[in-house]
């Protein structure tokens, strides 16, 4: 299968902060390729060397088989950006701010024309194109700064945090339009820090914490590594008792893992654990404040692996 | 997926140029500091003053109106830094080079309309213009003025990191180039700063219709020096500040 990205210990420092710390990945053509991991993660720094907006203090990148330092043009020929903030032009209308970037990338009049249409409709946004960006609501404004990373039909899109702020009923409009997007045979690079995202949109993932990977896989195929029993949560009040609480439950033969998250809550993973709460409670004899049982997430893929939440 | 032609440096230009100038023209506060500002001083000097001061005044006048372009451009690029417009622009296939050309083509054309209001309404208010005046030089001074803001404007644009900022710091620039280069004063404090030459060659031609080389042309070189010096280091300065690290 052609490889669309591939970096070989990828690297970017900022004084003493290593942002990335040492990324390698090998994304396929064609696919949808997640990459997911809490706010300083080093995920919008990772996007923004591979569109060539920023030099990696070292290792090697390929974008569309383009080294990203030496043939950067070639690559920004090829690519769109969705950037993470609202990055439009208050006082030109909707439309306009589509037609500059469809501009910058050389297309015919005629073609980005009614490209321009047609992305406006998809978005539910034609009756408002001759508005001025600035008196659309947030919403809006994201589905316009959606819509000129993909106005000129390129070969790999960036998503970053596509969706951030938005509504839910936004939120699947989006949702939408980029799976409708990735039928096209393009390969889209989606970074978010929303677990459901990632989960429902990505034919592959990378979990990125703290400047490198630390799991690579399907989304099953990552959540499948916890087991096939539900997640329970638990809030307690005293935190003291918390690896007690862990422990205690870890000698039920259904119980399969434990993790503390935060300082008030515990995670555990257990077969059929729904109909067995009240067995885990007789063990740990411990006064909950608030019980919830739940499927695998990839949410519990990173407690798993790091002890927080993505959003800790 | 079809790979679209090389784009033309050209039409990205017309492109980005256009779209500066819309993005100027449609908002009032811009509007009210490019015509407001020079009208302000016309207004004072006709009716606070009198028609005879005001005479004096006005070629003086003309020259400070394409001034306000120093915090226009450099307002212009510090909102596209710091909106994070530049950097899409960026990742798109148009050079740096043309961005930064487009946002001088933009404020040269306001400058240019701005120059012809501005010399219409001094008319209307009965400045003197000498029957003999060169009408190309009456543009053509005020429209070298503006090159040398632009000069400024990039200087400026290359140290500051929001609009605000431009805005504030531009009086440091605006009102020396002001006061010292005698345009609101009977003599100019020193005279070899290049507003004190423009408001010199623009009374000249304005108010007794010379074209003498040593009052007009000499001075316009010197202007022309001043603002091609300012103009390439400002590009150096801007091109540093937004390289790619």
């Amino acid at each position: 299968m052609e490889t669309a990205i591939e970096t070989q210990n990828l690297k970017k420092y900022f004084g003493d902060i290593h942002a990335v710390d040492g990324i390698d990945l090998k994304i396929p053509k064609g696919s949808l390729f997640g990459v997911l991991g809490p706010n300083g993660a080093g995920k919008t720094t990772t996007i923004r060397m591979l569109s060539t907006i920023l030099h990696p203090t070292s290792g090697d990148a390929k974008v569309l088989g383009f080294d990203i330092t030496k043939e950067a043009s070639e690559i920004k020929r090829r690519i769109g950006l969705c950037p993470q903030e609202l990055v439009i032009y208050p006082r030109l209308t909707a439309r306009e701010n589509i037609h500059l970037i469809a501009q910058m990338h050389g297309m015919a009049k005629k073609d980005y024309k009614e490209r321009t249409d047609d992305l406006l409709g998809k978005m539910n946004l034609l009756d408002r194109a001759n508005s001025l960006v600035k008196g659309f609501s947030g919403g809006m404004k994201r589905r316009v700064n959606v819509l000129m990373a993909v106005v000129h039909e390129p070969e790999l899109l960036f998503f970053d945090e596509p969706t951030a702020g938005l509504d839910p009923q936004s939120r699947r409009v989006v949702w939408d339009f980029i799976r409708d997007f990735q039928e096209r045979e393009c390969t889209i690079i989606l970074t978010t820090h929303n677990m459901e995202e990632a989960d429902d949109l990505s034919d592959e993932l990378v979990i990125i914490d703290h400047g490198r990977i630390i799991a690579q896989g399907t989304p099953d195929e990552l959540k499948g590594k916890l087991g096939e029993g539900d997640i329970l949560e638990f809030k307690i009040k005293e935190i003291e008792q918390r690896d007690e609480i862990i422990k205690l439950a870890k000698t039920l033969d259904f119980v399969r893992w434990g993790k503390p998250v935060g300082k008030h809550r515990i995670v555990l993973n257990a077969l059929d654990g729904l109909r067995r709460v009240s067995e885990i409670m007789d063990v740990v004899k411990v006064k909950m404040e608030d019980i919830s049982v739940r499927k695998n997430t990839l949410e519990d893929v990173f407690i798993d692996l790091t002890g927080r939440r993505l959003r800790d | 997926m079809e790979l679209k032609k090389e784009p033309k440096v050209t039409k990205q230009l017309w492109y980005l140029t256009i779209k500066n100038f819309k993005s100027m023209i449609r908002e009032l506060s811009q509007l009210i500091w490019i015509f407001g500002y020079p009208l302000v001083f016309i207004l004072l000097m006709r009716f606070a003053y009198g028609l005879e001061t005001y005479n004096i005044f006005a070629p003086g006048i003309i020259i400070l109106a394409p001034i306000v372009l120093i915090s226009q451009l450099a307002g212009h690029f510090a909102d596209e830094k710091e909106s994070g417009t530049l950097q899409r622009l960026i990742t798109t296939p148009v050079s740096r080079q043309t961005i930064l050309l487009s946002g001088l083509f933009s404020q040269l054309i306001v400058a240019a309309i701005q120059i012809v209001i501005i010399l219409l309404l001094s008319l209307l208010f009965g400045a003197h213009f000498d029957s003999n005046a060169n009408i190309f030089l009456l543009f053509f001074i005020p429209f070298l003025v503006a090159f040398l803001s632009l000069g400024f404007g990039l200087l400026l644009a290359s140290i500051v990191k929001t609009a605000g900022s431009a805005a504030g710091l531009a009086w440091f620039i605006i009102l020396p180039l002001q006061f010292l280069g005698g345009i609101l004063s009977v003599e100019p404090i020193i005279e070899f700063i290049p507003t004190s030459l423009a408001s010199e060659a623009m009374s000249a031609v304005m108010l007794d219709g010379s074209i003498e080389f040593d009052l007009v042309g000499l001075n316009l070189i010197y202007i022309a020096i001043w603002s091609l010096i300012l103009i390439i280091i400002g590009i150096l300065l801007f091109q540093r500040k937004t390289a790619i690290l």
